[in-house]
C-alpha cells in the first residue's frame, strides 16, 4: 500500500529494480518493444500470458493480458488493465497494445504481409482491430466521472526483424462510442503512432537456448481528442452530483440538448526512451521507460515527465499435436 | 475340430493386424533450413512444435545459420510433409533440407524413404543395391 503512494517515478525505479534483482528468472512479455508497435504474431495453438505494470505521471495500472494464436498469422488477445492510483493526466493509450485506462479489451491481430527473404530476416505487416469497454470510473479534475463506455480500436504496423536489427513503424486509433444512443459521454478518441528500433549487441548475440536480450529505442506520439459530457437534463439519470447511473433509467430519457467538450481533456505529446526485452526458455521480462519530449496536455491536466513500463509474461508454445 | 478352428481364428486376426499396422518410415536425420527465425522465442515455438511430431528423438536449432537439426527414433512413422506444415504453422518458412533416411530406388532416381511413401529424385548410389540403402540427400 505504502509502495502505491510513493510518487510514480520513485515506484517504478523500485519496482524495476526489484525484479531487476530477483534471483526467479525473469521474463519478458513479447516479440518486440515495450510501448511500440510491432509485429510478431503468436503461432498457431500457442498462448502467452502477460502482466504488466505501468506508471504515468499520478497513475499506476497493472495490465494482464492473454494471448492465443488461432492461426498461422492470426492472434487474439484479451487485456484488461486497471488503475491502482488516478492522474490527472490525458487519457490515451498507454502502449500500443494496451488501454491506457481501464478496460476490458479484446484485439484480433491478423499479420497480412509475411516475407521471409532470409536467414533469420522478416519483413512483415499487421493489422490490429478490437472494441473495448471500460471498466472503472476514472475521477476527474472538473467534473464528476463519464459514465463507463465501449471502444473500437484499428492500428496498422508494418516493420523489419533480423538478428541484429530490427525496426517498427505503426498507428492506431481508439475511438469511442457509447452504450446508449441518447447518453454519449465520451472518453478522449486517441490517435497513437510509434517508431522502434531494435538492437541485439553482438555480447548478447548469443546461440538458442541462451537468454535472448534485446535493446530498442522507442518514440510514441499521441494527439488524444477533447472528452465530451453528455449535457443530458438534471433528473434524465446522466451523472449528476458526482453520483453515477450505468444503468439506464426507468422512465424515458428527454432528448438531448447536446454534449460540452470538457477542456480539461486530451492533449498531445511525443515520448521517447530505452526499452529491453529479455526472453529464456518460456518466459520473457520486459521493461522500459520513455520521457517526455514534448508534451501540451489540454487545460489544467497535469503535465508528464515519464511512463515507464515493466512486464513478465509466460508463454506455452508448441503444445498442439 | 475346434482346435484347428481356433487356430485359424487366431492367425486371421494375427494377418489382420499386420496388414492395418502402420509402416515406419525410415527418416534417420534432417537438416531443415528455416528462413525468419529471429529470437530465442521463435527458435523455441519452433523447436517444441516440432518436437511433438512422433518419431521425433530431439530437435536444435541453430539461429545463426536458420538450420534445424532433427534427429529420429528408430522405426518411426516421420514425414517431411507433417514437418513443413509444422514449420508454416508456426509463420516461417522451410527451404531446402539435408536429409538422411533409409530408402529404396524405384527406377534410376526415384529414392522411396521406407515406409513413408515420401519419395525424392536423387542420384543414384554407384553402389548398386537391390535391398533398402541409407542414403544422405539434398532435398529443395
Amino acid at each position: 500500500m505504502s509502495l502505491l503512494r510513493l510518487r510514480p517515478l520513485c515506484a517504478g525505479s523500485f519496482l524495476l529494480l526489484l525484479i531487476g534483482l530477483s534471483p526467479v528468472p525473469a521474463r519478458g512479455d513479447g516479440h518486440g518493444p515495450a510501448f511500440a508497435y510491432s509485429t510478431a504474431t503468436l503461432g498457431k495453438g500457442d498462448t502467452s500470458f502477460e502482466t504488466a505494470m505501468m506508471w504515468r505521471e499520478g497513475s499506476v495500472m497493472f495490465g494482464p493480458r492473454v494471448t492465443y494464436g488461432l492461426r498461422p498469422n492470426l492472434q487474439i488477445s484479451f487485456s484488461a488493465p486497471f488503475h491502482l492510483t488516478h492522474g490527472e493526466h490525458p487519457t490515451g493509450r498507454f502502449t500500443a497494445m494496451m488501454p491506457g485506462t481501464p478496460e476490458a479489451e479484446a484485439l484480433v491481430g491478423w499479420r497480412f504481409y509475411h516475407a521471409t527473404p532470409g536467414i533469420s530476416t522478416r519483413n512483415e505487416a499487421t493489422l490490429y482491430a478490437g472494441g473495448s469497454a471500460t471498466t472503472q470510473h476514472l475521477p476527474r479534475i472538473d467534473a464528476p466521472p463519464l459514465r463507463r463506455q465501449p471502444a473500437m480500436y484499428v492500428a496498422l504496423a508494418a516493420g523489419r526483424v533480423a538478428r541484429t536489427y530490427d525496426i517498427w513503424a505503426g498507428a492506431g486509433y481508439q475511438r469511442y462510442g457509447d452504450w446508449n444512443s441518447q447518453v454519449s459521454d465520451h472518453q478522449s478518441n486517441t490517435f497513437f503512432s510509434s517508431i522502434a528500433f531494435g538492437w541485439r549487441p553482438p555480447f548478447l548475440n548469443k546461440p538458442y537456448p541462451k537468454p535472448d536480450v534485446r535493446v530498442f529505442w522507442e518514440t510514441t506520439g499521441e494527439d488524444v481528442g477533447l472528452a465530451t459530457r453528455d449535457r443530458t437534463p438534471l433528473g434524465s439519470g446522466g451523472v449528476t452530483g458526482g453520483h453515477t447511473h450505468d444503468t439506464a433509467p426507468s422512465f424515458p430519457l428527454l432528448p438531448l440538448a447536446g454534449t460540452e467538450l470538457l477542456r480539461n481533456s486530451g492533449g498531445r505529446a511525443i515520448f521517447t526512451g530505452p526499452s529491453f526485452l529479455c526472453t529464456y526458455k518460456s518466459l520473457a521480462l520486459q521493461g522500459g521507460v520513455l520521457f517526455a519530449a514534448y508534451d501540451q496536455p489540454n487545460g489544467d491536466q497535469t503535465h508528464e515527465e515519464l511512463r515507464a513500463v515493466v512486464g513478465i509474461t509466460y508463454y506455452i508454445l508448441g503444445r498442439r499435436k | 475340430m475346434r482346435f484347428r478352428a481356433n487356430i485359424r481364428r487366431v492367425a486371421m486376426l494375427a494377418a489382420l493386424f499386420f496388414i492395418v499396422e502402420p509402416l515406419h518410415a525410415e527418416y534417420l536425420k534432417i537438416e531443415l533450413r528455416v528462413y525468419g527465425l529471429d529470437c530465442g522465442l521463435c527458435a523455441r515455438g519452433v523447436a517444441a512444435s516440432v518436437q511433438r511430431l512422433a518419431g521425433v528423438k530431439s530437435v536444435d536449432v541453430n539461429l545463426k545459420t536458420g538450420i534445424l537439426e532433427i534427429v529420429l527414433e528408430p522405426s518411426n512413422t516421420f514425414k517431411m510433409s507433417d514437418l513443413r506444415k509444422r514449420i508454416r504453422e508456426n509463420g516461417f518458412r522451410s527451404l531446402e533440407a539435408e536429409v538422411t533416411a533409409v530408402g529404396v530406388f524405384n527406377g534410376s532416381s526415384k529414392f522411396e524413404v521406407v515406409g513413408s511413401g515420401e519419395s525424392y529424385d536423387v542420384r543414384r548410389p554407384a553402389v548398386k543395391s537391390t535391398g533398402p540403402v541409407e542414403l544422405t540427400f539434398s532435398v529443395h
